[in-house]
């Protein structure tokens, strides 16, 4: 259990974390979510005492982190990949984390073997790749055999084989009952990972819910539609609160309506429509659309209309399918 | 990296109690010592800047031993007693003593290592202290050997210079004693200048400027204020522990500020590093790491 309360981070006059209060529960994989610079690192290194908040506090299983006595049987963390000492092996390197808190050898040997490290424990951390230097971050984390695992951007840099044994690590952890925390500017690999997703950009708490309430918030109310008409379709339903694109020439997307409201108003109009189909969003669309105003540093888009923020992708499984083809009188 | 194994148990098969439970010690200063100890013998720093200290310790004094004895019998020389002799490597072994020092801490801030230390030990002072603890120890053990070394590598010149180790004599004691607690307290004075600053070139460049230069070129400074005071020091006043009372007499001549005694002077050199290792205890609980 991680309590943070009006956590707040500035340097100088930057603040990289902004009164920021959540919980995250035991039982569960929850997802911490944003664009680079958002303060998710911040966040996370707030929570194990590594920056000092500058307001604020957060807890950890109801104590400050540095108040546990035995903090590696609390928390395991993997904060980033490199917060090792280059020179030295990752067998030592593990050695000297156990030391501090008596752990023997034998457990080192265990997460060793656990994270696939055995053929390269003894080769100096300085000559690892990026995915290597993840496994050995969460040998380190898994050391104390901890309730409680915070896990920084843990897939970044991991071939494909280990997104999934990370995914499937941190899935059974959580159905141990323990507390799992990670990050990751990847919503893909969240919407398969996390049970539950704090959003966050610039440095502000975004959204907290679980993933399927994220989504079906961001789904919003765009639907396609498909016309000869579409002109007219268009003058029919435009209103404040509604919004029409057109893709192609007789495609429109109108946001801000359902597909009942058109579908009667077209019906009334005596306006005949080929294809009427609700559009739902994926965790990408609500991540986007969420977080379109925080981004920290924005790229020009290359090759792409401007601000896709806003359109619901029909790709994801379920959206076509429900799909009513309808020609009125 | 075949071995994944999503279905291990990461809690393995042993019973542990729940976190906190009162057979658990969890963090201890020993332990902290043990872990620093592992992490101190498992870098190169160590292994290669140990043995160039103790080399040079030893290949000074047979330098000096022979060069001594190529005097001519007859010329009005000051001949060195036995124990400065045997430790006169110091002058070059302080500079390895001193990089190995800053090396043991802004290695870890340069490579990161240092946010997996203090995640591991959250309340930090335990991790300074016992760096600083076995870099001391470490360091005065190979001083310590490096002169029983040195004292071996000079016998072949021992009855020409006439050399005797007198060890009841309190000057020679402490000679010996002294060198051994210089390059320790020297080895601390460097540690935390590094702790201070946290990078490595930063801090050997600082380290070696006040150990050479500084304490070389400020007492010569035709100043009253240089003059008064430059006995304090850190290597000026220090070093006065290593030097035989004729050296002394001779550094001192001609001067009318302040001349510590050995001991008096040692004492400048520790409270010099006890203040810097204070000022990095502070500074290290208070910043980010």
């Amino acid at each position: 259990m991680i309590e943070a309360t009006g956590l707040t981070k500035r340097y100088g006059s930057k603040v990289a974390v902004d009164h920021m209060t959540f919980t995250v529960a035991p039982g569960k994989v929850t997802g911490f979510l944003g664009p680079n610079g958002a303060g998710k690192s911040t966040t996370m290194r707030m929570i194990v005492g590594l920056d000092r908040p500058t307001s604020g506090s957060v807890t950890v299983n109801g104590r400050r982190y540095a108040e546990h006595s035995a903090p590696l049987h609390e928390v395991g963390t993997l904060l980033d990949a490199k917060a090792v000492h280059t020179g030295r092996s990752a067998y030592n390197h593990l050695l000297a984390q156990a030391a501090t808190h008596g752990i023997g050898r034998k457990r080192v040997q265990e997460v060793i073997e656990m994270t696939g490290l055995d053929a390269v424990a003894r080769k100096r951390v300085g000559g690892f790749s990026l995915g290597m230097g993840q496994r050995l971050g969460i040998a380190s984390a898994l050391l104390g055999d901890p309730q409680t695992l915070i896990l920084d951007e843990p897939v970044n840099g991991l071939d494909p084989e280990g997104v999934l044994w990370v995914r499937n690590l941190v899935q059974y952890l959580a159905r141990q009952g323990r507390t799992v925390f990670l990050s990751s500017h990847l919503m893909s690999e969240m919407a398969v990972t996390a049970d539950h997703i704090i959003v966050v950009g610039r440095g502000r708490l975004i959204a907290d819910a679980p993933v399927a309430e994220i989504v079906a918030r961001a789904a919003g109310t765009t639907v396609r539609v498909r016309t000869p008409q579409a002109g007219a379709l268009e003058e029919l339903v435009r209103g404040p609160e509604v919004t029409v694109t057109s893709a192609e020439p007789g495609l429109i997307e109108i946001t801000g309506s359902t597909a009942p409201a058109i579908g009667e108003a077209a019906a009334a109009a005596g306006i005949v429509l080929h294809e009427l189909t609700p559009l739902h969003g994926s965790l990408e669309d609500a991540y986007m659309q969420l977080t379109a105003d925080s981004v920290e540093y924005h790229s020009s888009d290359v090759g792409q209309p401007a601000a896709p923020a806003t359109a619901p992708s029909p790709t994801t499984p379920g959206a076509t399918s429900s799909a009513t083809e309808g020609a009125v009188r | 990296m075949t071995t994944l194994s999503p279905t291990a148990d990461p809690s393995t098969s042993r019973n542990r109690p729940r976190a906190g439970a009162p057979d658990r010690l969890g963090v201890t200063f020993p332990r902290v010592v043990a872990s620093e100890w592992i992490k101190f013998r498992t870098v190169r720093a160590a292994a290669w800047t140990l043995p160039i200290t103790a080399l040079l310790m030893v290949g000074l004094a047979f330098l000096s031993a022979w060069g001594t004895s190529q005097l001519p019998a007859d010329g009005d020389f000051m001949t060195p007693s036995a124990a400065t002799l045997v430790t006169n490597g110091w002058l070059l072994a302080q500079l390895a003593v001193a990089v190995l020092a800053v090396l043991t801490i802004t290695g870890e801030y340069g490579t990161g290592m240092v946010r997996s230390t203090f995640a591991a030990n959250p309340k930090r002072l335990a991790s300074l202290g016992a760096k600083a603890l076995v870099l001391a120890v470490t360091v005065a053990a190979t001083s310590a050997i490096a002169l029983a070394l040195a004292w071996l590598a000079v016998q072949p010149f021992a009855s020409d210079l006439d050399l005797a180790l007198d060890l009841a004599d309190g000057e020679t004691v402490r000679i010996l004693l002294g060198t051994v607690l210089y390059l320790a307290t020297i080895a601390v004075f460097a540690f935390a200048i590094g702790a201070l600053l946290r990078h490595s070139a930063g801090a050997i460049a600082v380290v070696v400027g006040l150990l050479l230069v500084v304490d070389q070129v400020l007492p010569n400074l035709p100043l009253r204020f240089f003059e008064v005071t430059s006995p304090f020091l850190p290597s000026v006043a220090g070093t006065r522990l290593l030097y035989d009372a004729d050296t002394l007499a001779l550094i001192d001549a001609g001067r009318d500020t302040v001349n510590l005694t050995p001991w008096e002077g040692y004492g400048v050199l520790a409270l010099w590093t006890v203040l810097l290792l204070v000022a990095a205890a502070v500074l290290v609980r208070r910043r980010d790491a």
